[in-house]
């Protein structure tokens, strides 16, 4: 608030720096958007990965890509149903 | 091609694309301004107006009513490259190529372009390719031949996530474009207003290749079909001959940054009314 004032006082804007951030997570966001097509190769390599370890039920595993401000997560949320003896 | 013949050069001449995704940023403006300045540096120039179905090249250089045969009378055959080749009447040594009016992208193809350029190298040092807008056919026409590339952007989120977009697409094809940062507005970018020249190379993290200000100068150039790089008191003009410059070799001549004479907004402020 203040800040503003004084920024307004001496002539100065900010709009530039605005500008910038949200080019920066334009740039993010845009390169993380996936195609269907990789998101179900994803799925299945996950799938193949996660069942060398663990007894999963294949058909409820669920892939996601969430974005929040300033970052995205994958997120793989899958029951397991028993882990597998090494031997 | 009304008279003079083309000279021909010893070496294969250099494919240039001159690309941006977003339009209206100073693809039509640069290409015909680098182009002019490469041919008062004595060099055999071609620029090609990309632009099937829509030119605009021809106009800017004020060779509109000359042309009889275009680009793509010439890819099919139907003319001999000279037929095509209009000649500037005000500068040596600069040719035009235009686009047709009647036809759509698709009438050309990658295939067809890399083949006709293959035959313009043996005539010009330089051949200037004005990419339209987009990244589809016509981006593919224009980018296949070249063997570098300059993307153009003004400093603005748009313009700039374009540019991003389209330097992704030539990396893909091995080419390592550099940049021109096109309507800078010094006042602007000092008040804090506008993403400074170093804002978007950072974004974009590419060779910087020159900066040219906002400048009256381009619309009164493409209003009476003068070169802007004749005109000595454009600034527009002038960072456009050192880009050209640069890219004909002398890499180290220093890349000047638009400074803010207030007089000077006063006038663009008046001009398109704005003005406080
Ligand atoms: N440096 C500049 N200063 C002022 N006007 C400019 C400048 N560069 C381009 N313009 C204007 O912007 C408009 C778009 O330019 P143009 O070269 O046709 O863009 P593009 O080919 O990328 O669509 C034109 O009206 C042109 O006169
Ligand atoms: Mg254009």
């Amino acid at each position: 608030m203040l800040n503003g004032w004084l920024k307004k006082l001496v002539g100065k804007s900010d709009s530039k720096n605005v500008a910038k951030k949200r080019l920066q997570f334009a740039l993010i966001y845009d390169k993380l958007e996936v195609s269907d097509e990789v998101l179900i190769k994803l799925h299945q390599d996950i799938v193949d990965v996660i069942s060398r370890y663990f007894e999963i039920d294949k058909e409820t595993l669920k892939l996601d890509i969430r974005k929040s401000e300033g970052k995205s997560a994958l997120v793989v949320n899958t029951p397991i149903l028993s882990a597998k003896r090494p031997f | 091609m009304a008279g003079g013949s083309l000279k021909r050069c010893a070496l294969e001449g250099k494919i240039i694309v001159i690309t941006s995704g977003k339009g209206g940023v100073g693809k039509t403006t640069a290409t015909a301004s680098i182009g002019a300045a490469l041919a008062l540096e004595g060099k055999q120039v071609a620029v090609v107006d990309m632009d099937i179905g829509l030119r605009n090249l021809d106009v800017v250089m004020g060779l509109e009513n000359r042309i009889v045969f275009n680009i793509v009378d010439a890819v099919k055959g139907k003319c001999k490259i000279k037929q095509a080749a209009i000649k500037d009447r005000r500068i040596e040594n600069l040719y035009l190529i235009p686009a047709s009016q009647s036809d759509n992208k698709d009438i050309l193809n990658p295939e067809a372009m890399v083949r006709f350029c293959k035959e313009l190298r043996k005539e010009f040092d330089y051949v200037l390719l004005d990419c339209p807008a987009g990244i589809e056919r016509g981006f593919e026409n224009s980018v296949a031949p070249a063997d570098e590339a300059v993307v153009i952007c003004t400093p603005e989120i748009s313009s700039v996530r374009d540019a991003d977009r389209v330097i992704g697409l030539l990396y893909a094809r091995s080419i390592t474009p550099k940049l021109i940062v096109n309507r800078i507005v010094p006042e602007m970018v000092e008040k804090g207003d506008m993403l400074s020249h170093e804002d978007v190379v950072e974004v974009l993290s590419i060779e910087l290749l020159g900066l040219v200000e906002m400048d009256s100068q381009v619309i009164i150039s493409t209003n009476t079909g003068v070169p802007l790089v004749l005109q000595k008191e454009s600034s527009a003009g002038q960072a456009f001959r050192r880009i050209a410059m640069r890219l004909n070799g002398q890499k180290n001549l220093p890349i000047e940054i638009p400074q803010s004479s207030k007089s000077f907004w006063k006038r663009v402020g008046q001009k398109i009314g704005i003005g406080k």
